[in-house]
C-alpha cells in the first residue's frame, strides 16, 4: 500500500487498484460512464481522463485514463488540469452529437449519469447540426423498454449481462458508431437479471417498461429504506411511490447482500400490491363493512368459541405480526404456526436449527468467495441472487456441483450436474456425507461421480453447501448440515428458505404444530382460524384437505394484501398494508434482522397485520403487550434494526440440534413409477403470481420428463398425458427435458396444487390417445 | 470456396470446419462464408446453424456475422459493388461515384437494384489506394473508376446475369 499524490491530497492506494478506484473510494470524483465497480475498467467511455505529472522532472505531464492507469507512488494526478478538463469536454461534445434532444420525454431524465456529466463537464451548447445516427429499437419483453439511439457505447450493459450474469441473449452488434445493443431476434430478455440493466445503463436506452406505464420524474418520487418482500435473501431496495401508488423499486446498496443489482422478481414482483383484485376493504361473510365493524365481528367470534381458535403466521408476514399473532393465541392457549404444509414447516424448522448449530450462513458477498459449491435444488426459482453469487464464484473458477431434480439454470455452469429423482436425493446426501467422514471405492458411475464431487469439496479452501429448503425434507436438510459438518471448519452452509420472513417464522414455530392444527381443524377442536398472510387453501400440496378442513371451521378470519385463494374463502376478511404501505422487520435467510419502513401511505386505511391484531386484542380485552415488548419477550435482547442500516442477527436462544436420518429412510422404499418434482421459475412467489408484467414470462405449462423416459413410454414431444394426483388430474403436453430426473415429472406450483401432490409424492401418468 | 455446393456437399464442408481449428468456436467465420455463398446473405436461418455447429449462441454468431461488413445479414444483389470513401478515394472522387451509382441503380445506397442484378456499398478503406478510386466487385479489385467506367461496369454486370 502507498499513497499517491491526487489534487495535492495524499491518498493511500492498494497494490493493483487504478486512480479512479483510488479517487473514488476516498471521495473524491472523476467522471467516467463506462466504470463501473462490479464490472471493472474498460477504456470504452474515454471521459475519466486526468492529467499525471510522472516523478522523473525530465518527463512532461500526460493526460491519461484513470480507470486504465494503475495507481504509482510518487506521480501526481490532476483531475482539474486544463489539459484533462478539455478531453472530458470534447468526449461528451462527441458522444452528444449522435445522443438525441429528448431528455423532456425519456424517462432517465432527471437521474441520467450522461446528463449530469454533459452538465458537469460539457460544452454548454451543441455545435453539430447534421444528421444524427438512428436506430430501430427492438421489443425486449415486458420488463424493459430499449430506445438505442440514446446509446453513448459504454458498454455496461452486455459486460453486466453477458460477463457478469452470464446471460447470452443479449449482445454488442455490428461496429464502428453503428455498434448496436440487443438481441439477436425481439424477444422478451431472458436473464432473471434482465431488470439491471435499467439501473446500470448511464442514459435512456434500457429504462423500466412496467414503471413507463404509470411514469412520475425521480423527484416526485417517495421513498424509503426498503427490504425486498419475495424471497429470503433480504435484498435491500428503494421503493417509489406517487399519489398513493406504488410505482417502482430499484437497488438499494447493502454492503454484503445484494449490492448493485437485485433480480427482476424483486424489481417487478411489486405489482401485486397494484393489482385490481387486491383487497382494500374489510368484507363480513362477503359483504363491504369498515374495519371497526370486521374488527367486532372477528371479536365476536372469537369470544364465541372460546380456546377454540387457531393461528397461522406466514413466511411473508414481517417478524411483528407473526410474533404478535403468538403472542395472542397463547392468551388463550391455542395453537399457532407459520406453516400451512408440516412438512414445509419440519423443513424450514430444521434448515434453522442447523444454521443455529453451525457459523451461520454466509454473505452473499462471501458467497462469491467460494472455490467449491454443492448446490441441491434450483436456486434460481428459490433465491435467485444466491444464483448470481454463485456466478460470480463460477467466474472466479470455483466448481460447482448441483444436484437437481428438475430443471435449474444453474447446472450449465456445473461441473457436476446430476438430475436425482426425489426419492433419491436423501441416499444421495447420505452417501456425500459418509464419503466426506470416511472415503471408500466408488461402484457405479454415479457414484464415481458423487466421489468427485466429495473430492473437489474436501480439496476446496471455501467449500460451500446450499439447499433449497422448499424441495428438501427435515431429514435431507440435516444430512446437508452433517456434510458440512464433516467437510471441516471452513464448510459454510446455507438455505434458500421458503420466504422474506421464513427464518424468523421458524423461530415462533415448532415442528408438528401445523399437523396438529390441521387435525384440531377437522376433529373440531379448533372452530376459529385466524390466518395471516397465509394461504393454506391454496397449498401445493394439502389445499385439498385444508379446503376440506375448512368446511368445518365455524369462522376464518383472513388478514392479507392480495387475493389468494383463502382471502376469497374468508367469512372475515381484513385487507393490511402490503410491504412497501407498513414498517416491519424481516429476518433473512442468514438470521438478519432487516428493518423496512413504509414508503407512503394508501388513501384507503390499510393498517399492518401486527396493528390489526394489537386492535383485535382490545377489542377481545384481551391485556398483549406491545409489539416491542411482545419481541422482547420472544428474543430476549432484541432490538428493532434500523430501517437503512445493514441489520443485525436475530438474537434467538440456539436450539440443540438434532438429527433423524431415519426417517427418510421408510419413505425410499416405495417410490412409485413416477414422482413429482417442483420445477418453477424465478419470477414464482405468492406475492409476485400477482404482478401481471412478470407473469407475462411464465414458462408454458408442460409435464416436463428426460428424454429417456419418453423414448421408454413412447411419448414424443408435445404429445398429451393424464395425471393422476391424489387430488385430482390434469392432462398436459409432455416436454423432454435432459435436466429431469429419471422417473421423475417436473410440474409447476399451479399444477402441482391441482393434482394435491408435492416435491417427492407418487404420481400416476398415462399416455392420452 | 466460391462455387455453390448441393446441399448435401455444403454439410460435408460445415461438418468438416471445426475439427480443422483447435478452438471450435474459431470454425465460426469460415462457416459463416460458405453459407452466405449458398445462399447469397447469412439470414437467421443460417445464424441459428452455425451457432449449432459451433456451440456458441446465436447472440454471439450474430455479433461475429455484424462485426465483419463482409458477411450480410440480409439479401443483397447478385452483385455486391463496395465503393471505397476513406480518404484517397474520397480525394480523388469518390463521391461523386458514390452518386453516380446510385443514380445508375435508381436505389438508394444499400438498397437491391429493382432487376436484383446489385448492391451498391459504400465501404471502408480497401486498401486499394494505389487504384484510387477503387471498388470491390463480389472479390475482384477495380480501380482507377471514373463515372464513364463505372457505368461500363455496372451496365456489364447486368448484362452478364
Amino acid at each position: 500500500m502507498g499513497t499517491i499524490r491526487i489534487e495535492n491530497h495524499e491518498i493511500p492506494f492498494r497494490e493493483g487498484d487504478n486512480i479512479l478506484k483510488t479517487a473514488l473510494a476516498a471521495g473524491m470524483e472523476i467522471p467516467y460512464f463506462c466504470y463501473h465497480t462490479a464490472l471493472g475498467s474498460l477504456g470504452a467511455c474515454r471521459l475519466c481522463a486526468v492529467e499525471i505529472t510522472p516523478k522523473d522532472p525530465g518527463k512532461a505531464p500526460q493526460v491519461v485514463m484513470a480507470c486504465l492507469e494503475p495507481a504509482r507512488g510518487g506521480i501526481e494526478v490532476s483531475i482539474s488540469s486544463a489539459a484533462a478538463q478539455q478531453v472530458r469536454q470534447k468526449v461528451i461534445e462527441f458522444l452528444m452529437t449522435n445522443h438525441p434532444h429528448d431528455c423532456p420525454v425519456c424517462d432517465e431524465g432527471g437521474e441520467c449519469h450522461l446528463q449530469e456529466m454533459t452538465v458537469a463537464c460539457g460544452p454548454p451548447y451543441r455545435r453539430y447540426r447534421g444528421r444524427k445516427r438512428t436506430f430501430t429499437n427492438q421489443y425486449l419483453g415486458p420488463l424493459v423498454h430499449h430506445e438505442m439511439n440514446r446509446c453513448i457505447t459504454c458498454y455496461r450493459c452486455t459486460r453486466f449481462y453477458q460477463d457478469y450474469a452470464l446471460g447470452d441473449d443479449l449482445g454488442a452488434m455490428r461496429l464502428r458508431n453503428e455498434v448496436y445493443f440487443g438481441r439477436f431476434q425481439d424477444g422478451p430478455l431472458a436473464s432473471p437479471f434482465a431488470g439491471n440493466l435499467v439501473e446500470i445503463c448511464p442514459t435512456g436506452v434500457f429504462t423500466d417498461a412496467v414503471f413507463r406505464q404509470h411514469f412520475a420524474r425521480v423527484w416526485d418520487l417517495k421513498t424509503a429504506p426498503s427490504i425486498c418482500p419475495h424471497c429470503s435473501i433480504g435484498c435491500n431496495t428503494l421503493p417509489g411511490a406517487r399519489d398513493g401508488m406504488l410505482r417502482r423499486v430499484r437497488n438499494r446498496f447493502h454492503p454484503d447482500l445484494n449490492r448493485w443489482f437485485i433480480c427482476d422478481r424483486g424489481r417487478y414482483g411489486h405489482q401485486y400490491s397494484e393489482h385490481p383484485a387486491r383487497p382494500l376493504t374489510s368484507r363480513v361473510d362477503g359483504a363491504k363493512v369498515s374495519y371497526r365493524q370486521a374488527l367486532a365481528a372477528a371479536a365476536e367470534q372469537i369470544k364465541a368459541v372460546g380456546d377454540k381458535t387457531g393461528g397461522l403466521g406466514s413466511v411473508r408476514e414481517d417478524l411483528e405480526g407473526n410474533t404478535l399473532l403468538r403472542a395472542l393465541l397463547n392468551g388463550f392457549n391455542g395453537i399457532f404456526t407459520a406453516f400451512s404444509d408440516p412438512r414445509l414447516e419440519a423443513a424450514t424448522i430444521t434448515a434453522v436449527t442447523a444454521l443455529q448449530n453451525t457459523t451461520g450462513a454466509p454473505s452473499l458477498a462471501e458467497m462469491e468467495q467460494a472455490d467449491a459449491a454443492l448446490i441441491v435444488g434450483d436456486l434460481t426459482a428459490h433465491a435467485p441472487m444466491i444464483d448470481l453469487a454463485l456466478r460470480q464464484a463460477y467466474r472466479s473458477g470455483a466448481r460447482l456441483a448441483v444436484l437437481h431434480s428438475g430443471p435449474t439454470p444453474l447446472a450449465r455452469f456445473a461441473a457436476t450436474a446430476l438430475a436425482i429423482p426425489p426419492h433419491e436425493m436423501s441416499v444421495c446426501l447420505s452417501h456425500l456425507s459418509e464419503r466426506a467422514a470416511a472415503p471408500s471405492a466408488a461402484n457405479s458411475n454415479q457414484k464415481e461421480m458423487l466421489a468427485n464431487i466429495v473430492v473437489s469439496l474436501t480439496a476446496s479452501h471455501r467449500p460451500l453447501l446450499i439447499g433449497v429448503t422448499e424441495t428438501l425434507s427435515a431429514s435431507q436438510i440435516a444430512v446437508l448440515a452433517q456434510l458440512a459438518a464433516a467437510l471441516g471448519p471452513g464448510a459454510r452452509l446455507a438455505y434458500a428458505l421458503p420466504g422474506a420472513n421464513a427464518y424468523g417464522a421458524a423461530l415462533l414455530s415448532q415442528t408438528g404444530r401445523a399437523t396438529a392444527m390441521l387435525e384440531a381443524i377437522e376433529t373440531g377442536h379448533i372452530q376459529n382460524l385466524i390466518v395471516a398472510g397465509n394461504d393454506p387453501l391454496g397449498d401445493t400440496r394439502l389445499g385439498a384437505r385444508w379446503r376440506a378442513a375448512r368446511q368445518r371451521l365455524d369462522s376464518l378470519i383472513v388478514l392479507d394484501c392480495v387475493a389468494t385463494a383463502t382471502a376469497e374463502a374468508a367469512d372475515i376478511l381484513i385487507p393490511v398494508a402490503a410491504w412497501a404501505e407498513r414498517s416491519g422487520t424481516f429476518v433473512n435467510y442468514e438470521g438478519r434482522a432487516q428493518g423496512f419502513t413504509h414508503t407512503f401511505r394508501r388513501p384507503e386505511f390499510l393498517p399492518s397485520t401486527a396493528e390489526v391484531i394489537a386492535d383485535l386484542a382490545r377489542h377481545l380485552e384481551l391485556v398483549l403487550p406491545d409489539i416491542a415488548a411482545a419481541l422482547g419477550d420472544t428474543f430476549p435482547g432484541y432490538q428493532a434494526p434500523v430501517p437503512g442500516a445493514p441489520g443485525s442477527p436475530l438474537p434467538a436462544p440456539a436450539i440443540p440440534m438434532h438429527i433423524d436420518t431415519t426417517i427418510h429412510q421408510g419413505c425410499e422404499s416405495h417410490p412409485g413409477r413416477w414422482q413429482a418434482a417442483l420445477s418453477t421459475w424465478y419470477g414464482d412467489d405468492p406475492l409476485a403470481s400477482f404482478a401481471p408484467a412478470l407473469t407475462e414470462l411464465v414458462p408454458a405449462v408442460a409435464a416436463l420428463i428426460s428424454p429417456a423416459a419418453a423414448l421408454n413410454e413412447g411419448i414424443k414431444a408435445g404429445e398429451r398425458v393424464r395425471l393422476q394426483g391424489p387430488a385430482g388430474t390434469v392432462v398436459l403436453p409432455v416436454q423432454p427435458d435432459n435436466d429431469v430426473a429419471a422417473g421423475t415429472i417436473a410440474l409447476t406450483r399451479a399444477v402441482l396444487a391441482q393434482l394435491g401432490a408435492g416435491h417427492g409424492d407418487p404420481l400416476e401418468l398415462e399416455k392420452v390417445s | 470456396m466460391n462455387d455453390k455446393l448441393d446441399r448435401q456437399a455444403l454439410q460435408r464442408h460445415l461438418d468438416q470446419l471445426p475439427p480443422m481449428h483447435p478452438e471450435r468456436r474459431a470454425a465460426a467465420v469460415p462457416m459463416m462464408q460458405a453459407l452466405q455463398i449458398e445462399h447469397g446473405c447469412l439470414d437467421d436461418a443460417a445464424v441459428e446453424e452455425v451457432a449449432h455447429l459451433t456451440g456458441l449462441s446465436v447472440t454471439e454468431i450474430d455479433e461475429l456475422a455484424t462485426f465483419y461488413s463482409l458477411i450480410y445479414r440480409r439479401p443483397a444483389g447478385r452483385h455486391v459493388l463496395r465503393i471505397c470513401d476513406s480518404v484517397c478515394c474520397s480525394l480523388r472522387g469518390a463521391d461523386r461515384l458514390l452518386i453516380a451509382a446510385e443514380n445508375y441503380s435508381g436505389v438508394p445506397l444499400g438498397k437491391i437494384s429493382p432487376d436484383g442484378a446489385f448492391s451498391i456499398l459504400p465501404s471502408i478503406c480497401l486498401g486499394l489506394c494505389d487504384q484510387a478510386p477503387a471498388a470491390l466487385v463480389g472479390d475482384e479489385a477495380v480501380g482507377p473508376l471514373d463515372e464513364a467506367s463505372l457505368e461500363a461496369l455496372l451496365q456489364r454486370l447486368r448484362e452478364e446475369d
